[in-house]
Order: structure tokens, then C-alpha cells, then sequence
């Protein structure tokens, strides 16, 4: 009985000094629920003498009374995105918790000078998540606005609706840090959801980074053209104009991608790119749906080129063309990986329209 | 270990009395032996009227049955011509133990320990001048209560008789569901102030003779005063002290006893108590509710499933919530860490201490519950549970997330059949919850680990207690160890229980 009870103390004493919470005493620490502040967006920002300014926001909390309480907004400076984290921490009332940070918003200075240190603050930090959505603030300061938004209820629960309606919004996606930080692995490029640096937090199109640093952006009819290429649409309304002058719209409710490599005596010379969109045709007459599938593909086709027009022109694979060829015909891993040049490959586009039903109570 | 290190340096000796009463058998003997006993009765009784030739008859008031008394023996002692020519007292008694009296059993007792505890079990006694021995003659009263419905085991679809105080029915009650004639019933006295008669009931042929055999071993060695409770048998009889799961399953009805024999396991009936117990009990059995195999097999193993989830919620779910709210907040989905916090403000107690406040409160007002009569305790529940509890959540004693994940916990282990196991839960609910406030979901796992390894150390009657998930005797498992398979495809019985014959159907 005795020998046991020793046993299973001696494990317990491993298993613990294994759990790494802590390095001077084993047990993680405890903190009550209650007297911390959940931190729900983290604005990161470049200062002008350098280092940077860290913007933390809570969520507009509902008190035990139903009454809301507006999120209260933390600033801390220092030279490293821990530094002001930590300057941070001494400015709130209760113990900051970034556990549930949801979203991180970098300032376009800073995603100009390069983000791979914040994102490898994430990736490094004991409370921080992986699944952190991650948005750019065009033409300002991220900490603006989420001090803005706060003003109104909270930046969190702005870009959370946004995130939750993303589906309605054919030019925006959520991205999180883990995608983020391994297209930049993989390839050296990504993207990122653009959103106006006002408290509004609208979505404006994408960022594209390359090397770890904001290089352009894909807006308008090039960011249409990243969600189709990413089939990442449900509810884009398209209205086209049919030869009689008369405008129908259409639903587009999927796209399915492809992307295959082109190769002349062994040599990858382009990549073609086919794309097969699925409409609902939800207003207009039900006739002729062959002239409005083509008019459609020819839309989807100016959007989706202007995207591969970015990519081509920044030199930077945002969109990971490579790896899908690479999927496509994985026995030829090797050699795309060693000849694939985006600017100098060929890119062949064909989009496929389809308008599959309508509503048509006649 | 500690137990019985206690036992030999503490407690002193306490040798058997052999014979309990060093007296040759006589009614002065018998009158010094009841000496202050008002139930006690002698009469002297002529026989065919000749007051020359005068027998003594002894027995209990309320122990005996007076019709039975005058009928059978005293009528026929009265009346019969063949006593009264018998030339002397010992051809008188040769008569009688050879038939003359109306009685279905008769014994010879030559010594007072026989003659007293034929007494004491309701038999009467006649004493002849000038003979060393006594006729015993069982009159003793049938009073007893009927049978009814089990009360604590609901039955839906059923047999709904069970079992009663008395023995003798209970074994009655066993044959009428048993008839095979391999049903073999050994009895034991238990107590050396209660003589309880203790069955040991097991279907020869088919169930293990080794464990039949350590079950009567064990009821045998039992050397205790009295056995008036079931803990007066269960902690005797079990493989292990130091646990507080239960490694015996009772049943107060019959239909599941037999069951328990025909599957192959062992039954003990206790006289007195109105109960039957099943070993070996391992925590499969303690998990399976009565009406298991009257429902539907799906539906069955549904429930079964429910009840495992159940078992989980009620043993981790306070612990958990603790590990989860001081530890990794992280966990939490952030409404509801958020909800958590909104209901937690002005709270005065830290989250592991107003779980363990309540968990008390729960404990306390269940055991109120069950101390009172069915209608207050009700009341009290109601009370208890609905104003106080409400009462302390307005006041800000307690927060709203508590009292739910402890009601969640504290209702999730009353859907278990068996309330022992239910008891255990409890008592490693609060060793888990202690654990999670030290160190979180670590500290807590290890308080599982270590509960898998206690449960995985216990035998009961040499069966492993997790069996069939960590034990099975090396064999693959019939069927499936929680879901219950159609019956008609459960072709053996257990092979953990090494019963004779595995087969159970054609």
C-alpha cells in the first residue's frame, strides 16, 4: 500500500515538472476568472522612434444587470511586441487576459516594415492562439481603430459579424495567423483582409505580403477574383447585362478551381487555371440562361485575371499557385518547385458559368 | 495493511466459547440458561392423562406458533393410546422421533447449545423425566411480511415480487425462478449473538466452484456479534477495504438474483435481510440497470452509454469547471468565459471553494432528504435545492455557472443503478475537484490516473473489477463490453466469471 502511494507521488511529481507552465515551480498558474479582463482584439502598431504600440480591446461586455459595459481599450508601448504587451498589463485594472484574443489587427506602417515579429509573438506566447483572425488596417493606425470602434461597442464584435457574414461578402475572407504564417513558410507570400482604418472596420479588399512585409494590395475586382480563385464564395449578386439592354441578376454560390501545369520538353511554361462558377439566377427572365452564362464567366474571368495580375506583377505567389500545381501533379513536385518563376509562367484562364436553377413561381 | 497491523497490537483476543453453554441439557439448565427471560415458557403436559408419566414442554413465546403446539403435539400426546402403553420414557421418545407426533421435522438435541438454538428459532421442546436428550419439534411462526413490489428497483417490465426477511422464502422464491435441481443452497450461521442463517446459492455445473467454494469460505470465517446489516456481510466478505467502490451487487429481486446464478455468478442470502447478493461485482455490473434486458437491445445500450456519460459528468464535471476557471481560461468559448465572469461579479469566494461549498451543501441535503420520511424529505429537497440555492445565487454567495455544473454533476449520478457506486463517485468527485483547484486539467488527470489505477488493482472473488475493459482472462470479450448486444446472439456467459459450461443458449 505504502510502496504505491510513494509510486504514484513520484509520478505525480514528474508528470507535473513535465506539464512546463511554469519553470521555477511546476504548477501552472491560478488565476480567477473573474478578476482578469478578456482582451478580444490587439491592434499592433510601428511608432515613429521606433518599436511599437500595442492597442488592446475588450469585447462590449453585458453586465449581470443586462446593462452593457463598453470595452474598455489598454495602450502600451515598448520596443517588442512582448515589451508592450507587457506596458500594457500595468495600464488595466485587472490582470489582461490575451487568451481570447480573436482578432489582430497590424497597422499598415507596420505590415509595410514587416509583421513576421508579431506573428511570431503569437505563435510564441503561452496565451495567444494560432486561430487568431489577423486584419490589416489600410491607410492607418490599427490602434485608431479599435479605439474608434470601441467608441461604439467594440472592434471584435465588428470584425466578428463581419467574419460571421463573410460568406455574404464576395471580396473579404478571414484569414488566421496559422494560415498566414505558413503561406509565408511555404511560399514567402500571403494576403491578408484589408479593413478602413475609421471605426466602421469595412472590408477593402486584401494585402499581399511578401517576405513577411505589405508589397500591394489586391481591392475591387482583383479581391472578387482571390475568393474565386480560393472558391471561398456562397452569395456573391452579379448583375449582367443581357444583349436586349436588360439587366438579370445572379447569385453565385460556389466556384470550384483548378490549377495544372504546363510543361514543353520538360520545362514548366505556364499554368492553367480553370474555374467553374455555379450561379442562381434570382432576378431577370428565366430565357436564354446560355447568353448569361457566358456573360457571367466573362466577369468572373476579368475578375479572377486581375488577381493573377497582382500576383504576376508583385512577383509574390499569394494565391499558393504553386502548391496547388503541385497538388495537381505531385510526381512533378520537384521540378515545379525548381522552375516555378511566377512573373515569366504563362497563365491560362478558363471560366466555366453555370446557372443551375431560379425561382421562377410561374 | 493498516488495518490489521492495528488489529494485532490493539485488540485483544476473543476466543470462541466451545461449548457456548458447558451445561448437560436439562430443564433446570434450560430455566438457568432463560433466567430473566419472560418469554420462556415450561409446561408440564401428562401423557394420555396419566399424571404419573408427565413430560415437560418448553418454548418462546412469540417464537412458536400455539396452534401448531396444541395440535401437533400436544393433541396427539393427550390422546394417543400407543404413547401412553409405551413401558418407559425412552420408548415413549423412541414413538415419538419415529412419527407419533404430527410434526414435519423432529430432532434429537443431546446438548443445550442445540436445544437453545432450536428454541430460539421457534421450535418447542419436550424434556422426558429421567433422559439426558430432548425431542425438538419445529412450531415456529410463520409471521413474516408479504411479498411486494421491490421498492428501490423500478420495474417496468418484470417479475415484481422481492425478496423478503425471511430466508426460507427468499430460497422459496429463488426455486420457483430456478427449478433446476443443480441449484445448490449451503447454509452458514453468522453471529454469535444473532445466529443468522447465511444461504450461499450457486447452479452447479455452471457457475465457478472456486468462487462458490470462497464465498462460503469467507461467509464461514466471518466471526462477528451479530449480522443485522448488509455492511455486516459485505465488508467481511470483499476482496478490499480500502476502497469505496462497491465489490458486491445486491438486488432485492429475484428475477435479477437468478439471473446473476445462471449467468454463473454466486448468490448470498442473509436471514433477515431482505436483499440478495451477487458476487463477483465488478463495475460493468454496477453500471447495468435491472430492466437492461427487458428494453429493446438499442435502446438499452443507449441508456447504457448514457449512464457511462453520466458516470464521467458527475465524477469530472465539478472538477473540470474548477481546472478550467482558475487554470486555462483559455478553454473556455469566450461568451461564455465571458457569461461566466458577468454571473461571477461580487462573489466572494474563489471558484474551487464555491464548488466545494456546494458540493457540501449537496451532500448535506441529501443525506437530510434521506433521513427524513419520503414527504419531508421532499419538501426538503425542494427547499434546499430551489430557495436556498437561488437565495445564495441572488445574495452573490454563489455563482449561477456553480450551481449549474453542480445540480449537472450531482443529477447525472442519480441515473446510476447502483447507489454505492454512486457514494464512490462522490467521494473521488471531491478528491478531483481538490486536485483541479491545485493544479489544473494536470493535477486532475492525475487524480484519474490514479482512480483507473485503483480500479484497475481491485478484484472482486478473483475477477478483475475493470473487467471486460482491462481484464478478461486473456480472452476476447463476448460481445460488446458496454453495449448490449440482441440476446439471441449472446451465446456465452462471461468468460471472467470461468463458469463450467460457457454456453447459455441452443
Amino acid at each position: 500500500m505504502r510502496r504505491w502511494v510513494v509510486a504514484w507521488a513520484a509520478a505525480a511529481a514528474v508528470t507535473l515538472g513535465l506539464s512546463g507552465c511554469r519553470t521555477s515551480i511546476s504548477l501552472p498558474y491560478a488565476r480567477e476568472i473573474d478578476q482578469m479582463s478578456l482582451m478580444q482584439a490587439m491592434a499592433v502598431d510601428a511608432q515613429d522612434g521606433g518599436g511599437v504600440l500595442i492597442t488592446a480591446s475588450s469585447g462590449g461586455q453585458q453586465g449581470s444587470e443586462g446593462a452593457g459595459t463598453p470595452a474598455a481599450v489598454v495602450y502600451g508601448r515598448g520596443e517588442t511586441v512582448s515589451g508592450g504587451v507587457l506596458a500594457a498589463q500595468g495600464a488595466g485594472e485587472s490582470y489582461l487576459y490575451f487568451g481570447h484574443v480573436g482578432q489582430l489587427l497590424l497597422g499598415q506602417p507596420l505590415a509595410e516594415q514587416g509583421i513576421s515579429a508579431v506573428l511570431e509573438y503569437v505563435l510564441r506566447d503561452v496565451e495567444m492562439r494560432l486561430d487568431t483572425r489577423v486584419y490589416l488596417t489600410r491607410g492607418g493606425q490599427a490602434g485608431q481603430a479599435v479605439a474608434a470602434a470601441a467608441q461604439n461597442g467594440s472592434a471584435a464584435d465588428r470584425l466578428e459579424a463581419m467574419e460571421e457574414n463573410a460568406g455574404l461578402l464576395p471580396h473579404t475572407m478571414p484569414r488566421t495567423v496559422e494560415q498566414v504564417l505558413e503561406d509565408l513558410a511555404r511560399s514567402g507570400s500571403s494576403f491578408v483582409p484589408a479593413v478602413t482604418a475609421d471605426g466602421e472596420l469595412a472590408a477593402d479588399g486584401y494585402g499581399v505580403f511578401k517576405e513577411g512585409a505589405l508589397v500591394g494590395w489586391a481591392r475591387g475586382e482583383a479581391a472578387y477574383g482571390v475568393n474565386l480563385l480560393l472558391e471561398q464564395v456562397e452569395a456573391d449578386v452579379v448583375e449582367v447585362v443581357r444583349s436586349d439592354g436588360t439587366t438579370a441578376a445572379v447569385r453565385v454560390v460556389g466556384a470550384v478551381t483548378s490549377v495544372r501545369p504546363v510543361w514543353r520538353n520538360e520545362e514548366l511554361t505556364g499554368l492553367e487555371i480553370a474555374c467553374r462558377v455555379q450561379a442562381n439566377l434570382i432576378q431577370g427572365e428565366a430565357e436564354n440562361l446560355e447568353e448569361l452564362e457566358q456573360a457571367l464567366a466573362r466577369i468572373e474571368a476579368a475578375r479572377i485575371r486581375q488577381a493573377l495580375n497582382v500576383s504576376q506583377a508583385l512577383e509574390a505567389d499569394y494565391l499558393q499557385l504553386e502548391q496547388a500545381a503541385c497538388l495537381a501533379q505531385p510526381w512533378n513536385k520537384k521540378a515545379i518547385g525548381q522552375q516555378f518563376e511566377l512573373p515569366a509562367l504563362e497563365l491560362s484562364l478558363e471560366v466555366d458559368a453555370q446557372i443551375g436553377r431560379s425561382y421562377d413561381a410561374r | 495493511m493498516f488495518f490489521e497491523k492495528k488489529r494485532e497490537t490493539e485488540v485483544p483476543p476473543h476466543p470462541r466459547r466451545e461449548p457456548r453453554i458447558a451445561l448437560p441439557l436439562s430443564l433446570e439448565n434450560l430455566k438457568r440458561t432463560f433466567c430473566g427471560c419472560v418469554d420462556f415458557a415450561c409446561r408440564d403436559v401428562a401423557l394420555a392423562g396419566d399424571e404419573a408419566r408427565r413430560i415437560t414442554l418448553c418454548y418462546l413465546n412469540g417464537m412458536v406458533k400455539m396452534e401448531r403446539v396444541s395440535d401437533y403435539v400436544l393433541r396427539p400426546m393427550a390422546q394417543d393410546g400407543a404413547l401412553a402403553a409405551c413401558p418407559s420414557m425412552a420408548r415413549v421418545m423412541e414413538q415419538m422421533e419415529a412419527g407419533a407426533l404430527y410434526n414435519l421435522g423432529v430432532e434429537r438435541r443431546e446438548d443445550m447449545d442445540g436445544a437453545v438454538a432450536d428454541l430460539i428459532g421457534g421450535s418447542c421442546l419436550l424434556l422426558f423425566p429421567g433422559e439426558s436428550a430432548a425431542l425438538s419439534f419445529n412450531v415456529g411462526t410463520e409471521e413474516k411480511r408479504s411479498i411486494t413490489p421491490p421498492g428501490s428497483e423500478t420495474v417496468l417490465k418484470g417479475a415484481r415480487d422481492s425478496f423478503v426477511e425471511s430466508i426460507r422464502t427468499n430460497t422459496s422464491m429463488v426455486r420457483r425462478h430456478l427449478k433446476a435441481p443443480e441449484l445448490k443452497i449451503g447454509e452458514h450461521i453468522v453471529g454469535r449473538q444473532s445466529l443468522t442463517a447465511v444461504d450461499v446459492l450457486y447452479l452447479e455445473g455452471i457457475a465457478n466452484p472456486e468462487t462458490a467454494a470462497l464465498a462460503a469460505a469467507r461467509v464461514e470465517k466471518m466471526d462477528i456479534d451479530a449480522l443485522l446489516a448488509t455492511g455486516n456481510l459485505e465488508e467481511y466478505i470483499i476482496d478490499r477495504l480500502a476502497t469505496p467502490f462497491p465489490l458486491v451487487q445486491y438486488t432485492e429481486r429475484p428475477d435479477r438474483f437468478c439471473a446473476g446464478l445462471a449467468e454463473g455468478r454466486v448468490g448470498l442470502l442473509i436471514d433477515g435481510l431482505p436483499l440478495g447478493y451477487l458476487v463477483p461485482g465488478t463495475l460493468g455490473d454496477f453500471l447495468r440497470a435491472p430492466q437492461d434486458k427487458s428494453n429493446n437491445w438499442m435502446v438499452a445500450s443507449l441508456l447504457t452509454v448514457l449512464r457511462y456519460v453520466c458516470m464521467l459528468v458527475t465524477l469530472i464535471l465539478p472538477a473540470f469547471y474548477v481546472a478550467v476557471v482558475t487554470f486555462h481560461q483559455e478553454m473556455i468559448p469566450t461568451r461564455l468565459a465571458l457569461s461566466i465572469i458577468a454571473a461571477k461579479q461580487n462573489v466572494p469566494f474563489v471558484s474551487a471553494v464555491e464548488v466545494i461549498i456546494l458540493l457540501v451543501a449537496f451532500e448535506i441535503l441529501q443525506e437530510a432528504g434521506l433521513r427524513l420520511p419520503q414527504s419531508i424529505g421532499q419538501t426538503v429537497s425542494i427547499i434546499g435545492g430551489l430557495v436556498v440555492g437561488t437565495a445564495a445565487v441572488e445574495a452573490k454567495i454563489i455563482s449561477p455557472a456553480v450551481l449549474i455544473v453542480v445540480a449537472v454533476a450531482g443529477i447525472a449520478g442519480y441515473t446510476m443503478p447502483s447507489q454505492e457506486l454512486a457514494g464512490a463517485l462522490r467521494i473521488w468527485r471531491f478528491v478531483l475537484v481538490v486536485l483541479g483547484s491545485i493544479g489544473g486539467l494536470f493535477a486532475m488527470m492525475m487524480g484519474i490516473a490514479v482512480l483507473v489505477g485503483h480500479l484497475a488493482g481491485i478484484e472482486s472473488f478473483g475477477v478483475a473489477y475493470l473487467t471486460p475493459f482491462a481484464a478478461n482472462g486473456g480472452r476476447e470479450v463476448e460481445g460488446h463490453p458496454i453495449l448490449r448486444q440482441p440476446l439471441p446472439r449472446t451465446k456465452l456467459r462471461p468468460a471472467a466469471l470461468k463458469p463450467r459450461n460457457r454456453r447459455n443458449q441452443g
